[in-house]
């Protein structure tokens, strides 16, 4: 099925309506690749390079050089080569200018920018991927020889090819009209030596789809890793280049055609001189992929921040004869270790069942209040958080406290928590003390509607009465989501808090 | 401070074993080895002494070349040789333990551990005469592994010269032309069997009535046969009350049970009657950790009575074998990991073996515990003089034995003694774990000619339907 394709009248710049075509850059018959400079043109502010937005054989002049066009008109017909010329005649008849080539291909700005469009060379903008090694035959060596050659007959482009593949234009039959030696006429002349050649690659990465070969490329000489490698990864070895030894493709040509066809698109400059794998062996940055736990905190935390109005209730609480009764219990009993924290958690607890209006769960409609404290443990682990729960903190004494919390952790980092083990709770608390913080704000878990930080317990200056002392003062600062808590029972529940914490003997009790 | 997850005292088979299954499970581990990776097991124990052993093997089919239609005379045969063959095994192996730790991303710190606090280690690292340094490492989660020594006797203290621990005789400069070996556990045994092989004359002084106490009696009393055939003079129920050191050798005097005494003299005597905890100088006095004896107390799932404190191995106490130690290493891990369906390690699915000649093995309870446990049992018993290949090889002495419980059907106990049976034991061990019944395993198909179609043949007999005998 032979598709025809129209080469039209560009739109350069907001004004610009009409353009005169000043010259061909191709010939008929010449193989044209998406990019390629195709002909000039001028508008009545700048001079500019067409360039073809299409693929495949440049089978007919439309447009002649002097001819003013309005845009989107058609300048010339690209199609396969079997396509007849009647076929091609009654596309011409046929044919109505599109709107959508009438986008603005300099981009937003006005016409000034346009003066700043580069005029793309016929040698700059197509370029060749880079050398292929000179195979060793002598019948594409002998593509070489002969007298100087700058005056024959041949396209600007069949001329650049040649000088790519070393080859002198004497040796290349023209079949073109006017017997002008056309870029496929040199391409004929390197294959029918027993060479081959790299399809055209270009920079434009914008709106291009890059020429993708469907040749059949058994024939291409490639080692068996590159063959193997192009049938896997969908890739015609005709659109790879040629660096591997004999003259064949090799794996990097063929991952370098990848990175092209398949990846990121790269410029020509890099295919060129094999500097694309070097730019990719030492990037500036390396792109890490979320894991599930990344993004499932992101969404989360997101989600609290935008939903809950958090306000945030800050207290300072003096920790000395929390750490006396700290100290005495670790020194007794060898089977525990209990730390601040733990405290912290039973006094926690121990608050929230005074205060059931936040020991709640809410997921944007109703409001459940739990019977016991479910308190959750901010954990931090390698690649994230996780918060597992104290279930039942309000009922377990500061041992079973200090263990449940020691184990969860542990299965944490281990990552043999069950679902059950952190999803739900009632409050959760977070400790940076550990890094010396002072202070912090936290953001809450849903479904739970409050979230404690604790920060580093440190020597402050402390007014007692109108004296002054140190005392050991750690800062907790909670954050309530204030759609189910009020300020007023945010700061009861505080205060219950402070006074568990400051009279620990009431932990015991 | 630096922190782990899980920090290991002790690089034997328990404490390297423990090591790889923290890290498997993501457990950010550390290591701490004062001497070499492998422990005893691997540089002074189960490895060399097998490596020795080989040798004694090949004396002893050295000794019956003409059954085979082989004659050889002027067979040299150098001991450094051997020891260094034995060496060189340990070499080797401690080397991949090194590669498994670096594999495993542990990080392996050299030097001496304490624990110093509730999850809190000091190691000491710098050899004496060069600068010694302490850095402190906190885990929340340390596991002991710092295994055992032999144990001395009132009186009888080994001198690397003319009393022997297992470590001097597993690198004897030249043969002694005879050993005395206090107590018949598997290393007094495995001892006793290669110096005999090697040309030495042996004694055997047990203090208990049986040879091979833990074994069954009827194993026992045919290995007892069998080395007192071989040469090797065994005195059960005997005691050796003191030794005398001079340059003729080690004077020894035994009693027996029966107030008999008797002097015997021998170049060496070899200290093999018991192993003891190393408990000491590592911190459990200063955290109050209980211990037993010289062995750390431990429940089912290998914690101590401290916080974050676990033992596993020989300083836990018996059995003391390398498997038990490395199965109490996952078990130890998995559990406080949180790793779902561990099961304590049950202490009669764990096979014992002495590597002697004839070799001995087994599994569960011995015959008289069957009994005594009151429950009615079926006893299935197969000699290796009707098994074609033990026959074929020249090697038919020894037998299996096994025991059922009459209603469940459940395999209570294996016991063999003869031709590689430490290699067989492990199929008994797959029953258990298996809980499988004499039915399933009459109906396995056992490979033919082999040694293991003894352990088929006891299974048959035990239901009265033995083929071949």
């Amino acid at each position: 099925m032979s598709a025809i394709e129209a080469i039209t009248v560009p739109k350069w710049g907001l004004t610009m309506t009409e353009g005169t075509l000043t010259e061909w850059l191709i010939d008929e018959g010449d193989l044209v690749a998406v990019g390629d400079a195709v002909a000039d043109m001028e508008t009545s502010k700048i001079v500019n390079t067409v360039e073809s937005n299409v693929a495949g054989t440049f089978r007919r002049i439309v447009a002649h050089p002097g001819d003013t066009l309005e845009i989107a008109a058609l300048l010339g017909v690209v199609a396969d080569t079997d396509t007849s010329e009647e076929e091609i005649d009654a596309f011409i008849q046929s044919y109505v200018p599109e709107s959508v080539a009438q986008t603005d291909l300099l981009g937003s700005g006005s016409d000034d920018t346009a003066e700043a469009a580069t005029h793309v060379d016929a040698h700059t903008a197509v370029k060749e991927e880079s050398k292929p090694q000179a195979p060793t035959n002598a019948a594409l060596d002998a593509l070489a020889d002969g007298e100087d050659d700058s005056d024959v007959h041949a396209s600007r482009y069949a001329r650049q090819v040649a000088e790519q593949y070393n080859v002198n234009l004497h040796n290349v039959k023209a079949t073109g009209r006017n017997n002008r030696i056309s870029k496929a006429d040199v391409i004929a002349a390197i294959q029918a030596a027993g060479g081959h050649i790299a399809a055209v690659v270009v920079d434009k990465t914008a709106t291009a789809e890059p020429h993708r070969s469907t040749q059949n490329d058994s024939k291409v000489k490639a080692t068996a890793v590159a063959r193997r490698l192009a049938m896997k990864l969908g890739i015609n070895l005709y659109d790879c280049r040629v660096s591997g030894s004999h003259g064949r493709v090799c794996k990097a040509d063929v991952e370098a055609a990848n990175a092209l066809l398949n990846g990121a698109p790269v410029t020509l400059a890099a295919i060129a001189t094999g500097a694309i794998e070097q730019a990719q062996a030492t990037p500036e940055f390396e792109e890490t992929p979320m894991s599930g736990m990344r993004k499932t905190i992101a969404s989360r935390l997101q989600e609290s921040k935008q939903q809950a109005p958090h306000f945030r209730l800050v207290i300072d609480c003096q920790i000395d004869q929390l750490s006396a009764l700290r100290k005495q219990l670790n020194d007794a009993h060898p089977g525990v270790k209990i730390s601040v924290n733990d405290f912290i958690v039973k006094a926690t607890a121990m608050a929230l069942v005074k205060s059931p209006e936040v020991n709640v769960q809410f997921d944007g409609e109703n409001i459940r209040r739990f019977k016991h404290a479910d308190v959750s443990v901010a954990v931090a682990l390698e690649s994230g958080l996780i918060t597992p729960i104290v279930k039942k903190a309000d009922a377990l004494n500061l041992t079973e406290i200090s263990n449940e919390v020691r184990s969860l952790a542990t299965r944490a980092k281990a990552g043999t928590l069950q679902p059950d083990d952190f999803i739900g709770g009632t409050f959760c608390i977070s400790n940076l003390g550990m890094f010396g913080i002072k202070q912090f704000d936290a953001i809450i878990n849903p479904p739970q509607a409050g979230i404690m930080a604790v920060g580093a317990g440190e020597k402050r200056v402390v007014v007692d009465g109108n004296d002054t002392r140190v005392a050991t003062v750690v800062t907790l600062s909670a954050s309530f989501d204030h759609r189910v808590v009020d300020g007023a029972v945010g700061a009861q529940f505080m205060t219950d808090l402070k006074r568990f914490i400051e009279n620990p003997a009431l932990m015991l009790a | 401070m630096k922190q782990y997850d899980v920090m290991v005292v002790g690089g034997g088979p328990g404490g390297y074993v423990a090591a790889i299954r923290a890290a498997q499970l993501g457990l950010k581990t550390a290591l701490v080895e004062k001497k070499h990776l492998g422990g005893i097991c691997l540089n002074w124990g189960c490895i060399p002494t097998k490596a020795l052993l080989k040798g004694a093997e090949v004396a002893h089919t050295l000794e019956n070349l003409s059954l085979y239609g082989f004659s050889a005379d002027n067979v040299q045969f150098d001991i450094k040789g051997l020891v260094k063959h034995s060496r060189d095994v340990s070499a080797r192996l401690t080397s991949g333990i090194d590669y498994l730790m670096k594999k495993n991303g542990i990080d392996v710190i050299d030097g001496f551990a304490r624990v110093v606090g509730k999850c809190e280690l000091s190691v000491e690292s710098g050899t004496q005469g060069s600068s010694v340094s302490e850095t402190r490492y906190r885990a929340d989660h340390i596991i002991i592994a710092t295994g055992a020594r032999p144990r001395s006797l009132p009186g009888i203290e080994p001198d690397g010269e003319q009393v022997w621990t297992y470590f001097d005789a597993m690198v004897p400069e030249k043969l002694p032309k005879s050993l005395l070996v206090i107590g018949s556990g598997a290393i007094g045994v495995e001892f006793a069997s290669l110096y005999r092989d090697l040309g030495v004359e042996v004694t055997v002084v047990e203090v208990l009535d049986q040879m091979m106490p833990v074994e069954d009696a009827e194993v026992s009393a045919f290995a007892t046969k069998k080395f007192k055939q071989r040469g090797i003079v065994v005195k059960t129920g005997t005691k050796v009350e003191s030794i005398n050191k001079s340059v003729e050798g080690v004077t020894c005097l035994l009693i027996d049970k029966n107030g008999n005494s008797e002097e015997v003299v021998v170049e060496k005597v070899l200290l093999s009657a018991g192993i003891q905890g190393n408990i000491e100088n590592i911190g459990m006095e200063t955290l109050g950790v209980e211990t037993d004896r010289s062995f750390i107390k431990t429940d089912e799932w290998c914690r101590t009575n401290v916080v974050g404190l676990y033992a596993i191995g020989d300083v836990s106490g018996p059995p003391c074998l390398a498997h038990k130690a490395s199965h109490e290493g996952v078990i130890c891990v998995e559990k406080l990991a949180g790793v779902a369906g561990v099961h304590p390690l049950d202490k009669s699915n764990v096979p014992a073996c002495t590597y002697s000649r004839p070799q001995v093995a087994s599994v569960g309870m011995t015959e008289a515990q069957a009994r005594a446990s009151g429950r009615g049992i079926k006893v299935g018993r197969f000699n290796f003089q009707s098994n074609s290949k033990a026959l074929a090889i020249g090697e038919a002495e020894g037998f299996v034995k096994t025991l059922f419980d009459q209603d469940s059907g459940e395999l209570l106990g294996a016991h063999m003694i003869g031709p590689e049976v430490t290699e067989q034991i492990q199929g008994f061990g797959i029953a258990q774990a298996l809980e499988g019944t004499e039915q399933q395993l009459m109906h396995t198909v056992f490979a033919h000619p082999t040694l293991s179609e003894a352990m088929h043949e006891a299974v048959l007999d035990a239901c009265g339907q033995a083929l071949h005998q």
